[in-house]
C-alpha cells in the first residue's frame, strides 16, 4: 500500500502537498517500493508491524518461476533498506488511522513496545543467551495411531503394507491398495501409513488428496461413471449425466443415502467409439438418455426413481386425464 | 516352459511355434476387448469354441480372442482366415450360423458383412472395406493375428527376434543410430526425436550405473485410446521395444506406467511380463548373451498431468504428481536421480519393426520430416468410428471421408479436434492439410497422442473450448500460478460467454490471457492449454460473436441460449414428449397440440429425443 504525496487529485488542494510517502508493509515489495522513492528523493516511512522487515520472502528457499535463491535477492534489498538515510524504518509498528488525501495525508502509527532501546542495541545477541526465562514451545508428542487400533484393523492394514518392503516410493501403491480394499482411504488408515512409512501426515493428505482415483469419503458399494471425454461430450454426454444424476437424486461425486451407489464422472474412460460411455463398477455401457431407465433398472436401483416422480404438480390438468406419466 | 538360453533356442522355438500354425488351417479371431464388450463380445469366442467342438472341429479350427481390431463401430469384429472374410457386430447367437455356414460349407453369411451405408453393398474380405483399404496396419495390424494373453502366438509371428537380433548383431551405438536414422519421432505428441533422446540418456552417467527407461501409459487425452488397444492387444510388442530401448540405454530396470483406469492392460501386462519371465525373456542372462533386464508396473492414480515426464516421474517415485522446471532433462536426472529415458507406448511399439526390417523400410513411409504411420482414434460425429493406422502425410480429408465414412446422418462436417486439450480444432477449409508434426503445429492444432475428434454442425466450438479449459482447470496441478489463475479465468470467460453473459471485449480478453498462459506456465500443460480457445477463435470467430452480440448459439449446443418449442401444425398429440419430460414442463391433451411452459423447462432435450415427428423445435 503506497500513498504518493505527488499524485493530486484534480480537485482544488486544500493543503499543501508533502514531498514524504507512507509505504505500509516491510517485505519485498515494500522494500523495493521504498528504495526507488528514497533514491529519487522522498522522504520515506516503512512500516512493518514484525520486529524485522524481510517479509515472507525470507523463508522462501526458491522463487517462481526461475527457481533462483529467494535469499540472494532479499539480503541486498535489506541492507539497501537499512542504509538509505532518506527512509525512516518503523518496525514493530502498525498503522491505524489516515486522514486527509491524496497528496496530503496524516497517519497514526501505533509502535509496538520493544523494551530495548533501538538506537543503541547492536543487535549482538547477548541478552538473548543470559536470559533465563525461554520461551521454548512444548508441543505434546501426538498419541501413536498404532497403539489405538484395534488389532484386526492393524493387521489388515500391515498385510497391505507388508506388501511394499521396499519402503521407497511404496506410498502411492499402499494407497492404491486402500483404495481398492476400501473403496475410499480411512483416516486412520492414512496416520497408520505415515507413521509406519516414517513419513510426515501432510504428504500422505498431499498425495491422497492430489490423484483423483482416492476418496476421502466412503464411496458407495457400487459406482456408476459418467465418461465426459470428448468424443463423449459431443456425442451428448453432459445430457446422460444430467439425466443419471436427475434420476438418482444425487450431484455427481455424491452416494445415494442407503450407500448403495456413488456417481462419479471420469474424463476418459477410453471407450470412444461407444459414448456416450457408462461404467458401472467395471463394465461398459454404449449410453443414451434414453436407455438410462433401463440400466438402472438392472441394477435395481429404481426405488430413488419415484422419489422424483412423487411430487406431481397439481395445475397440470393434463396429468389428471392421462395418469402419472409412465417411467 | 524351459529357458531359453541362446538366440538359437529362441528361433528353434519359434520355427516349432509356426509350424503348428499352418497358413491355410481355418483361424477365427474375434476382438473380446472392453470396448466390444459392452456389445457382449466375451461371450462370442465361448460360443464359437462350443459350436466347434459340437461338431467335432475343434482341433481344424482355432477361435483366437485378440485384441482390438480397429473398427469399433462395429464390433465386434470377426475375421476368418485364411481368406480374411470379416463379419462385424457378431454376437454369441450367431456362432452357429458362422460355423455352420462358413466354416463347414465355405460360404459366407451375408447378413453379417459390412454394408456400405451408401450404396449398401456388402464387402466380404477385410481389405475391400473402406475402414481398411487405406489404412497401413504396420503396428496395430498385428493386434488381429495373436492372443494377447499368449507369449508363443507373438514369438510365432516373429516376436522378440528384433531383441534378439540387436543384443546379438548390434552394439548399442548401433541400436541408436539406427533408430536415429529411421526418423522416428516421439509419438507422445511433442514429436522429439526418439534416437537423439536415447542418445542424451546413453550418454549421461549415473552416479551408480543405473540407468531407467520407461513406458508412458498415462494415456490421459480424452478421446485417445490406441496405447491401450495396444497394451491390451499386444503387449510384448511394447516389452520388446522396451527391451531393445534398455539396451541401447544401458538400463536394468524398466517401468510400465498405466493409467488406472485401465485394469485389463495392467491385467495382460502382468502376465505378459510373468511369460517372458518363464520363458528367460527377462530377469539374468537374457538369451545367453549378458543382457540383464526387469520390468515393473506401476499404476498411476487418476491425474492427466502424469502424463507429463516430471510429473510421471515425481508419482514413481510416490510423490504428488506435480510437473517441475526443465532441465536437468530426464535423460541426465530422472527417477531417483538417474538417468531416464520415457516413452510414449506407440514410440515403443515401433521399435521392434524398425529394428526388425531396418530403418529405410521405416523411413520409406510418410513425409519429409514426419516418418513411419501414426495410429489415431477417429471418434466422435464420425460413421466408422475407431483406431486407425495412416502412413504420415495423409489428409485429413481421407482420414474423416474415406476411411472414416464420412458424418452419420447427412450432417455437415464442421471441425476435428486434435491432440487432445493441448491441441486444436482444425477447421473445413485445412481439410487438405497433410497430416505431420510440423504442419499440424502451423494449423494451430497438435498431433498429441493421436486423438481425432470428428464434429459436425451441431456441436457449439465455444462450448467445445470452453469443455477443454473446464477439464484443465481441474486437471491443473495448481503448481504454478498461470496455469491455476489463467486457465480458472479464461473458464469463467467461456462460462459466461456460453450462458448469454458475454461483452464486447470477450475475445480479446481471452486472447490475452491466453498469452500469458502459454508463455509463463511451468510445464506444456499450461504451456499449450490456451490452444483450444486460440483455434476456435481463430478458425471460428462468428460463433463466439454470436454468442456474445445476439446471445444465440448457433448450434443449439448452450443450453442457457436455447429454446424448445413445439410446432402445433406437426404435432401429432402423441404424448410421448409429455411422458419423456422430467420437469413436467409439456402439458396437451388428446387430439391438441402440445405446449412446453418455457419457465419450467429445465432445457434435458428429452422430449426433443423422444419425438418421432420430428415436431419439437430448437430455437
Amino acid at each position: 500500500m503506497m500513498a504518493d504525496a505527488e499524485t493530486g487529485g484534480t480537485q482544488k488542494p486544500r493543503r499543501k502537498k508533502v514531498g514524504a510517502v507512507a509505504v505500509v508493509g516491510g517485505g519485498i515489495g515494500g522494500m523495493e517500493t521504498a528504495i526507488s522513492l528514497a533514491e529519487s528523493g522522498y522522504r520515506v516511512y516503512l512500516v512493518e508491524k514484525n520486529p524485522s522487515i524481510g517479509g515472507t520472502m525470507s523463508q522462501l528457499d526458491k522463487t517462481f518461476p526461475t527457481n533462483d535463491c529467494a535469499m540472494c535477492t532479499l539480503a541486498p534489498k535489506l541492507v539497501g533498506t537499512a542504509r538509505q538515510k532518506n527512509i525512516q524504518l518503523l518496525t514493530n509498528a502498525e498503522l491505524v488511522e489516515v486522514e486527509g488525501e491524496p497528496g496530503s495525508f496524516r497517519i497514526k502509527v501505533l509502535r509496538k513496545p520493544r523494551y530495548v532501546n533501538v538506537d543503541k542495541c547492536t543487535g549482538c545477541g547477548t541478552c538473548m543467551e543470559s536470559c533465563p526465562v525461554r520461551a521454548t514451545p512444548q508441543i505434546p508428542e501426538p498419541p501413536k495411531v498404532a497403539e489405538n487400533l484395534e488389532p484386526e484393523k492393524k493387521a489388515r492394514y500391515d498385510r497391505v503394507i507388508g506388501k511394499y518392503p521396499d519402503r521407497k516410493g511404496a506410498l502411492l501403491p499402499i494407497l492404491q491398495d486402500f483404495n481398492a480394499e476400501y473403496h475410499y482411504l480411512p483416516e486412520d488408515a492414512l496416520r497408520y501409513v505415515a507413521e509406519v512409512l516414517e513419513i510426515p501426515l501432510s504428504k500422505v493428505f498431499h498425495v491422497a488428496t492430489f490423484f483423483t482415483a482416492f476418496s476421502l469419503k466412503p464411496r458407495g458399494r457400487h459406482t456408476i461413471k459418467v465418461c465426459l471425454g470428448t468424443a463423449c461430450h459431443v456425442r451428448g454426454s453432459p445430457k446422460v449425466l444430467d439425466a443419471v444424476a436427475r434420476k438418482l437424486g444425487i450431484a455427481p461425486g455424491e452416494t445415494t443415502p442407503d450407500g448403495e451407489v456413488t456417481l462419479e464422472t471420469v474424463n476418459c474412460l477410453g471407450a470412444c467409439a461407444l459414448g456416450p460411455t457408462v461404467m458401472v463398477d467395471e463394465e461398459y455401457h454404449p449410453m443414451t438418455v434414453g436407455r438410462i431407465d433401463a440400466l438402472l433398472k438392472k441394477y435395481g436401483w429404481t426405488n430413488v426413481d419415484k422419489a422424483e416422480s412423487a411430487p406431481a404438480p397439481a395445475d397440470n390438468e393434463a396429468l389428471a386425464t392421462r395418469g402419472a406419466p409412465a417411467r | 516352459m524351459t529357458k531359453l538360453c541362446s538366440v538359437q533356442e529362441l528361433d528353434g522355438l519359434r520355427s516349432r511355434l509356426s509350424a503348428k500354425k499352418d497358413p491355410r488351417r481355418r483361424v477365427i479371431a474375434v476382438c473380446a476387448v472392453p470396448g466390444c464388450g459392452a456389445y457382449g463380445s466375451e461371450k462370442v469366442p465361448p460360443a464359437l469354441r462350443e459350436e466347434l467342438k459340437k461338431r467335432g472341429l475343434e482341433d481344424k479350427v482355432e477361435v483366437i480372442a485378440t485384441g482390438c481390431q480397429g473398427f469399433c463401430e462395429k464390433g465386434p469384429i470377426t475375421v476368418i482366415r485364411p481368406e480374411n472374410i470379416l463379419y462385424t457386430s457378431v454376437k454369441p447367437e450367431d456362432a452357429a450360423e458362422i460355423v455352420e455356414e462358413t466354416v463347414v460349407h465355405d460360404r459366407v453369411v451375408e447378413r453379417l458383412l459390412y454394408k456400405d451405408p451408401v450404396t449398401g453393398e456388402r464387402a466380404v474380405h477385410e481389405n475391400d472395406i473402406p475402414f481398411y483399404k487405406h489404412q497401413t496396419r504396420n503396428i496395430f495390424g498385428r493386434n488381429g493375428l495373436i492372443d494377447p494373453n499368449s507369449i508363443e502366438d507373438y514369438i510365432a509371428i516373429g516376436g522378440y527376434a528384433a531383441l534378439a537380433k540387436a543384443l546379438t548383431k548390434m552394439t548399442p551405438e548401433s541400436v541408436i543410430a539406427e533408430v536415429k536414422k529411421s526418423g522416428l519421432r516421439g509419438r507422445g505428441g511433442a514429436g522429439f526425436s526418439t534416437g537423439q533422446k536415447w542418445e542424451f540418456a546413453r550418454k549421461a552417467v549415473s552416479p551408480d550405473g543405473a540407468k531407467y527407461v520407461i513406458v508412458n501409459g498415462d494415456e490421459g487425452d480424452p478421446g485417445a485410446y490406441m496405447d491401450r488397444s495396444l497394451l491390451e492387444g499386444n503387449p510384448h510388442s511394447v516389452i520388446e521395444g522396451l527391451m531393445i530401448g534398455a539396451f541401447a540405454i544401458g538400463a536394468c530396470e524398466g517401468y510400465l506406467y498405466v493409467r488406472t483406469e485401465y485394469p485389463l492392460a495392467v491385467k495382460r501386462l502382468y502376465i505378459a511380463l510373468a511369460q517372458a519371465e518363464e520363458y528367460g525373456l527377462l530377469g539374468k542372462n537374457i538369451l545367453g548373451t549378458g543382457f540383464d533386464f526387469t520390468i515393473r508396473i506401476f499404476r498411476g492414480a487418476g491425474a492427466f498431468v502424469c502424463g507429463e515426464e516430471t510429473a510421471l516421474l515425481a508419482s514413481l517415485e510416490s510423490r504428488v504428481g506435480e510437473p517441475r522446471g526443465k532441465p536437468p532433462f530426464p535423460a541426465q536426472s530422472g527417477l531417483w536421480g538417474r538417468p531416464t529415458n520415457i516413452n510414449n507406448v506407440k514410440t515403443w511399439a515401433n521399435i521392434a519393426p524398425i529394428i526388425a526390417n531396418g530403418a529405410d523400410w521405416f523411413s520409406s513411409i510418410g513425409t519429409k520430416s514426419s516418418k513411419g504411420t501414426m495410429i489415431f482414434s477417429l471418434v466422435g460425429k464420425i460413421n466408422n468410428s475407431g483406431l486407425v493406422e495412416v502412413p504420415m502425410g495423409i489428409t485429413l480429408r481421407r482420414m474423416i471421408f474415406d476411411i472414416g465414412g464420412g458424418i452419420p446422418r447427412g450432417k455437415k462436417f464442421k471441425a476435428v479436434q486434435m491432440g487432445g486439450p493441448s491441441g486444436g480444432c482444425v477447421p473445413e477449409s485445412l481439410l487438405d492439410l497433410p497430416i505431420d508434426y510440423d504442419q499440424l503445429t502451423a494449423a494451430g492444432a497438435m498431433m498429441g497422442s493421436g486423438g481425432m475428434i470428428v464434429m459436425d454442425e451441431t456441436t457449439c466450438m465455444v462450448d467445445i473450448a470452453k469443455y477443454f479449459q473446464n477439464f484443465l482447470k481441474d486437471e491443473s496441478c495448481g503448481k504454478c500460478t498461470p496455469c491455476r489463475v489463467g486457465i480458472a479465468q479464461m473458464h469463467a470467460i467461456l462460462t459466461d460467454i456460453t450462458e448469454g453473459r458475454g461483452k464486447e471485449g470477450d475475445i480479446e480478453a481471452l486472447e490475452e490471457l491466453s498469452d500469458v498462459v502459454k508463455n509463463a506456465s511451468l510445464c506444456l500443460l499450461g504451456g499449450t492449454a490456451p490452444n483450444p480457445v486460440l483455434t476456435t477463435i481463430r478458425y471460428f470467430r462468428n460463433e463466439y460473436e454470436a454468442h456474445i452480440r445476439d446471445k444465440k448459439c448457433p448450434a443449439h449446443v448452450c443450453k442457457k441460449l436455447i429454446t424448445y418449442k413445439i410446432d402445433a401444425e406437426k404435432c401429432k398429440a402423441c404424448g410421448a414428449c409429455l411422458k419423456a419430460c422430467p420437469a413436467r414442463a409439456v402439458s396437451g391433451e388428446k387430439k391438441v397440440a402440445h405446449v412446453i411452459d418455457p419457465a419450467r423447462c429445465i432445457r434435458c432435450g428429452a422430449c426433443f429425443d423422444a419425438c418421432k415427428f420430428d415436431a419439437v423445435e430448437l430455437l
